[in-house]
C-alpha cells in the first residue's frame, strides 16, 4: 500500500531531510558554479558540464536505517510537479557523442545517484542528480522506495535550486 | 571537489555499523590490477585468507572518511589472515597518492573501471569481505568505520 509521509518543515531551506521508519533522504541543491567546479576538476570541458549543471543538480543522501532491506529507483523519484530526474545512460550518450575523456565519464558515472540500488539495514549511499529541466522557486522531491511491506514515499520540505 | 559542496554536515553522521552477511556466497569477480608502485596484484593469490575489498574514489566524500579505517583494520589482523585491498577508480596514481601517501595494505588502479563492472557495485564507497574460499560473504555499501567491533567480530568469523 504505497503511503506518502510528508515533512513537517513548511519553509523552503538550502537542505532537506525526510525520514520515516529510519529511512532518511536528504536532498540538497547545488550552485551551478559548486558543480561545475567539481566536474572541471575530474576533466571536463566547462562547455560539456554545463549542459548539466544549468539544470537542478541535487546532491541526494539516502540511509537505511531500518531493519530490512529496501530498494530505490531513480526513474520513480519526481521534483516539484512531476519533473522526473534525467537517467544517467541520457547523460553517458551525450559524453560519448561528445568523446569527452574516459577519466571525466567514468568520475561522472561513479558521482551519481545510482539509478537503481538495494539497501540493507545500515546501508546508506551519496550521489549527485540532475533534473530533466531547471525548476524555478521551491518544490518537493518525492522519492519512493520498496521494502517487502509494499512501496512508500519520502517526501521533503521545500528546497530550492541554486543559480 | 564533492567534500566542499556543502556535504560536509552530512558527514558528521556517524559511519559505524557493521557490514551485510551475504546469504549466497558467490565466487568473487576476477581483480587483477596493478599497486602504486605498478605491480600486479591479483585476488586469487589471497585465497586462504580473508580479504576485504574496498572500492573508492578520492573525490568521494564518505570514502575520503573511511579510508583511514582500512590502515586501522589492517593492523588489528596478522597479514596471513586478512588482507585488505583498496581499488581506486578512474583516477590516476598521482591523484591517488596525493591522497593516500604510504599505507600499509595494496592500493590498486581501475584506471578504465574494467575491474569494477565485473563486480556487483552500483555505488561508491562498496566494500566486500571475501571468504578464504574466495566467495563474497559481507557487503557494505556507503561509508563505515571498518575498525568498528561489528565489523572486526563479522572478519573474525570468517577466519
Amino acid at each position: 500500500m504505497p503511503s506518502t509521509i510528508p515533512c513537517l518543515l513548511l519553509s523552503f531551506a538550502l537542505m532537506s531531510t525526510s525520514a520515516v521508519a529510519e529511512v532518511a533522504l536528504t536532498a540538497t541543491p547545488l550552485s551551478r558554479e559548486q558543480v561545475t567546479a567539481f566536474y572541471l576538476a575530474r576533466g571536463f570541458p566547462a562547455a560539456a558540464i554545463a549542459a548539466y549543471a544549468e539544470n537542478c543538480v541535487l546532491s541526494f543522501d539516502f540511509k537505511n536505517g531500518g531493519a530490512t532491506k529496501l530498494h530505490t529507483n531513480l526513474d520513480e523519484w519526481t521534483a516539484g510537479d512531476g519533473v522526473r530526474i534525467r537517467p544517467l545512460a541520457a547523460w553517458e550518450t551525450v559524453w560519448e557523442q561528445q568523446q569527452l575523456p574516459q577519466a571525466a565519464r567514468i568520475a561522472f558515472r561513479w558521482a551519481q545517484f545510482p539509478p537503481q540500488q538495494e539497501f540493507a539495514p545500515g546501508d546508506w549511499i551519496m550521489g549527485m542528480a540532475a533534473t530533466d529541466r531547471p525548476l524555478a522557486g521551491p518544490f518537493r522531491v518525492a522519492a519512493r522506495y520498496t521494502d517487502d511491506h509494499g512501496s512508500h514515499e519520502l517526501l521533503t520540505a521545500p528546497i530550492a535550486c541554486i543559480d | 571537489m564533492l567534500a566542499g559542496l556543502a556535504l560536509a554536515p552530512l558527514l558528521a553522521r556517524a559511519q559505524s555499523g557493521g557490514m551485510t552477511a551475504l546469504a549466497e556466497r558467490p565466487p568473487a569477480p576476477p581483480l587483477a590490477l596493478p599497486d602504486l608502485d605498478d605491480q600486479q596484484v591479483d585476488l586469487a593469490a589471497f585465497r586462504g585468507r580473508v580479504v576485504l575489498v574496498n572500492f573508492w574514489a578520492t573525490w568521494c566524500p564518505p570514502c575520503r572518511k573511511e579510508f583511514p579505517s582500512l590502515g586501522r583494520l589492517q593492523k588489528l589482523f596478522e597479514p596471513g589472515q586478512l588482507a585488505v585491498l583498496a581499488v581506486n577508480v578512474g583516477e590516476d596514481a598521482d591523484t591517488v597518492f596525493a591522497f593516500t601517501g604510504a599505507t600499509n595494505f595494496p592500493v590498486l588502479l581501475d584506471r578504465r573501471a574494467d575491474a569494477l563492472r565485473r563486480w556487483p557495485v552500483k555505488g561508491l564507497p562498496t566494500t566486500y569481505g571475501v571468504d578464504k574460499a574466495g566467495r563474497l560473504a559481507l557487503r557494505a555499501v556507503g561509508g563505515r568505520e571498518f575498525d568498528d567491533p561489528a565489523v572486526v567480530a563479522q572478519l573474525k568469523e570468517l577466519i
